[in-house]
């Protein structure tokens, strides 16, 4: 302590003075004597180096419901006894004079209290969250979140059974930029109320997420009810726990719309799919996302879907690709920005594989195979083809075609018009067959017509 | 042989009854599960498909038909070019000058412009531009649909485009040929008032005697040495004398 023994008795009588012409009538005598000299501005040092100030604001002292107990009460001296103390730190200081609450205050009555004393008394103490000189009573603290906020704006920390600790520190500011700002703490937070405060035991923090994952479906229950069709669903019910839950992908305290920022919403899925993202980051899809933030492309939740992504392993998904395609590619509105053409898909529909993919869909003869858009164009690594040169593409055609064609030659990837309907410089010789039938189909079948009716004509005016 | 008696001749034999039929049979195979295949957006054509169990099954219909289709009219050119080799047949089916002519001719006579139809032989001009399309047609939808069916064989040698190329081939050959069917042929078969209600030729292989005279008059005067009066605006019965039969005679096919 750095006040000198010499000066107090002078002190003494003079804060007596002066505590009454400053000070309210209800403080006690003794403690206006304390005040006398503690509404001065000086401090203490700890061993560590840190200081404290001693100044005491009266008001607080005041307005405090401790006011009737006196100083004395809780820290033991009186003006006539300071003895000189030290501490290694202010942490130390505080923890030792918050045990003297427990004289008064049974932490047994309420679990949480007792057991943030019991596991971390030097860490956490009664003062940090009620305050010392200004402790008020628990109907007097703030409302709704910031009732809650009066202990976890502090450096606390909770502990799993498995030995890790986490803290349970909240940021304000990150709650407030969330999209569940105007939410409370216990919307999601269930259990706990300002009555009560459970203490709830968790094997680790993975559990603790599961746990407070059920929560969401309070409110979001389409979404949830849509992961019961999701291979993550699937593969939680399987036992595997690192499959994702709600929180994984969304956050928790700050929460965000998914559809606001497309790179972001890819980025969760990166968290577990690294080796895919990086292919499709290096696609033409991924490249414009993530190179030159354009939105139009997909990300992947645009094909595999969010809640309820099946897996791209079922017959379902694959016979569906045309359609997830068509999603975008035939849409006038986002391919003119790129100049792309919309004919990709009904070229598509109306050949070959297109047809027979319709009715193997259409009949629910999922399980066959045949050639869809990614099977010719890749799947997370589809390539522009515009840029390449005529002969790469049809090399690189030609493996993907001896998939299905194991036969196939060099000429075979020409048998396609890749998307082009027929026309003079594409594909001549069928353009010229077919302009030649569309007049000679009309000429012979008119033709044969006005033959039939000139020979009823006769038939009649020989009769 | 021929039996020639007052009211039938006989035209066809059992052999190329049966081939009619088959190839009709075929063909009717085809078109249907062609058909619903070119234009297989539509409702029927998807009922179709489904009622024969699916794409799958419709193609392999289609496939198989096609295989007996070629069958039957490769058969026929054997047949026809060693009957005619070995002179059993007459080349009746070839094209002359003279059909141009008859077409020609017949339409003046539709229009007004002659007072007589054109005088044919055993086949008229109309019958060898059906014969003619279903021959020539056949070998080019054989051909085409092979191409189709074997992709990777064809490209192996021919350029990549051919593919497309037969498929555009096949699919507007397919629906010519079904529009000359059902216009040309249903109507000189079925809706012609000479032959309505039926032309019965094809199920009996006998011709009436009357229909010979208006249709082949040339091949009557051969097939019984006589020679019909001409036409004067309106048909004509032959006279008792002059359209008797005369034995010995050598009709040709």
């Amino acid at each position: 302590m750095t006040v000198q023994k010499s000066h107090l008795s002078a002190f003494v009588v003079l804060v007596i003075m002066l505590s009454f012409s400053f000070s309210g009538a209800q403080l006690s005598e003794t403690d206006q004597a304390c005040l006398g000299c503690h509404e001065m501005e000086q401090s203490m040092h700890f061993g560590n180096g840190e200081a404290l100030s001693l100044k005491v604001n009266p008001h607080e002292v005041e307005k405090s419901v401790h006011k009737i107990i006196g100083c004395s009460s809780c820290h033991g001296f009186t003006p006539d006894n300071h003895p000189k103390r030290s501490y290694r730190s202010r942490k130390e200081f505080s923890s030792l004079s918050a045990r003297k609450c427990t004289r008064c205050h049974d932490t047994n009555e309420s679990p949480i209290h007792k057991k943030l004393i019991d596991e971390s008394a030097t860490k956490t103490t009664c003062t940090d969250c009620h305050g010392a000189h200004n402790v008020k009573r628990v109907r007097e603290l703030s409302k709704g979140n910031q009732y809650c906020l009066t202990c976890h704006n502090k450096e606390l920390e909770v502990h799993y059974k498995d030995g890790h600790a986490e803290k349970a520190m909240i940021d304000e500011a990150v709650l407030n930029n969330s999209v569940h700002k105007s939410l409370s703490c216990v919307d999601c937070h269930v259990r706990v109320s300002s009555e009560d405060h459970p203490i709830r035991e968790f094997r680790n923090k993975r559990e603790f997420s599961m746990v407070m994952a059920e929560n969401c479906r309070r409110c979001h229950f389409d979404k949830y009810s849509r992961t019961l069709e999701g291979i993550h669903f699937k593969q939680l019910t399987e036992g595997n726990v690192k499959a994702p839950i709600c929180s994984d992908c969304h956050g928790t305290h700050a929460i965000a719309s998914a559809r606001k920022d497309k790179l972001a919403n890819a980025q969760k899925c990166e968290q577990c799919h690294k080796d895919i993202y990086a292919i499709y980051a290096k696609s033409v899809h991924g490249a414009a996302l993530i190179k030159e933030n354009i939105e139009d492309v997909p990300i992947c939740s645009d094909c595999h879907k969010a809640h309820d992504n099946a897996g791209p392993h079922t017959a379902d998904f694959r016979i569906s690709v045309p359609q997830t395609c068509a999603s975008c590619h035939a849409k006038k509105e986002i391919m003119q920005k790129y100049g792309l053409s919309t004919k990709v898909i009904d070229t598509y529909l109306q050949d070959f594989h297109g047809v027979t993919m319709k009715f193997y869909k259409q009949y629910g003869q999922t399980e066959k195979q045949i050639a869809v858009c990614i099977d010719c164009h890749g799947v997370h690594d589809i390539a522009r083809v515009r840029n390449q040169g005529a002969a790469v593409v049809k090399q690189h055609l030609l493996k993907r075609c001896q998939k299905c064609h194991p036969d196939a030659a060099a000429n075979f990837p020409d048998s396609w018009v890749s998307h082009y309907e027929p026309n003079f410089k594409k594909a001549s010789l069928v353009f010229l067959i077919d302009l030649g039938y569309k007049i000679f189909i009309p000429f012979m079948i008119v033709g044969l017509l006005l033959q039939i009716i000139l020979h009823l004509w006769r038939y009649a005016v020989n009769r | 042989m021929y039996t020639a008696n007052r009211e039938y001749i006989r035209r066809f034999g059992p052999a190329r009854l049966v081939e009619h039929w088959l190839n009709a049979g075929t063909f009717i195979l085809l078109v249907i599960t062609g058909l619903a295949q070119k234009f297989h957006d539509y409702d029927i054509s998807q009922w179709i498909i489904m009622s024969f169990g699916g794409i799958d099954t419709t193609r392999l219909v289609h496939r198989y038909s096609g295989i007996a289709l070629t069958i039957l009219t490769v058969q026929h050119i054997l047949v026809a070019s060693f009957g005619i080799l070995f002179r059993k047949w007459q080349p009746s089916m070839v094209i002359h000058m003279k059909d141009f002519r008859d077409a020609i001719d017949n339409i003046r006579y539709y229009l007004g412009l002659s007072d007589e139809p054109a005088r044919c032989d055993r086949y008229d001009y109309k019958q060898k531009f059906e014969y003619w399309g279903v021959v020539v047609g056949g070998m080019l939808m054989a051909a085409t649909g092979l191409a189709l069916w074997f992709p990777t064989v064809v490209t192996q040698v021919l350029p990549g485009q051919f593919i497309p190329a037969a498929k555009a081939l096949h699919t507007n050959e397919a629906l010519l040929a079904f529009l000359v069917i059902v216009t040309w042929h249903v109507y000189n078969a079925i809706f012609s008032p000479e032959v309505l209600p039926l032309d019965t030729v094809i199920f009996t292989g006998k011709i009436s005697q009357e229909r010979m005279i208006h249709e082949h008059p040339l091949e009557y005067e051969r097939m019984f040495g006589v020679t019909l009066p001409r036409h004067h605006g309106k048909d004509e019965e032959p006279s008792e004398a002059s359209a008797a039969p005369g034995h010995g005679s050598t009709p040709s096919p």
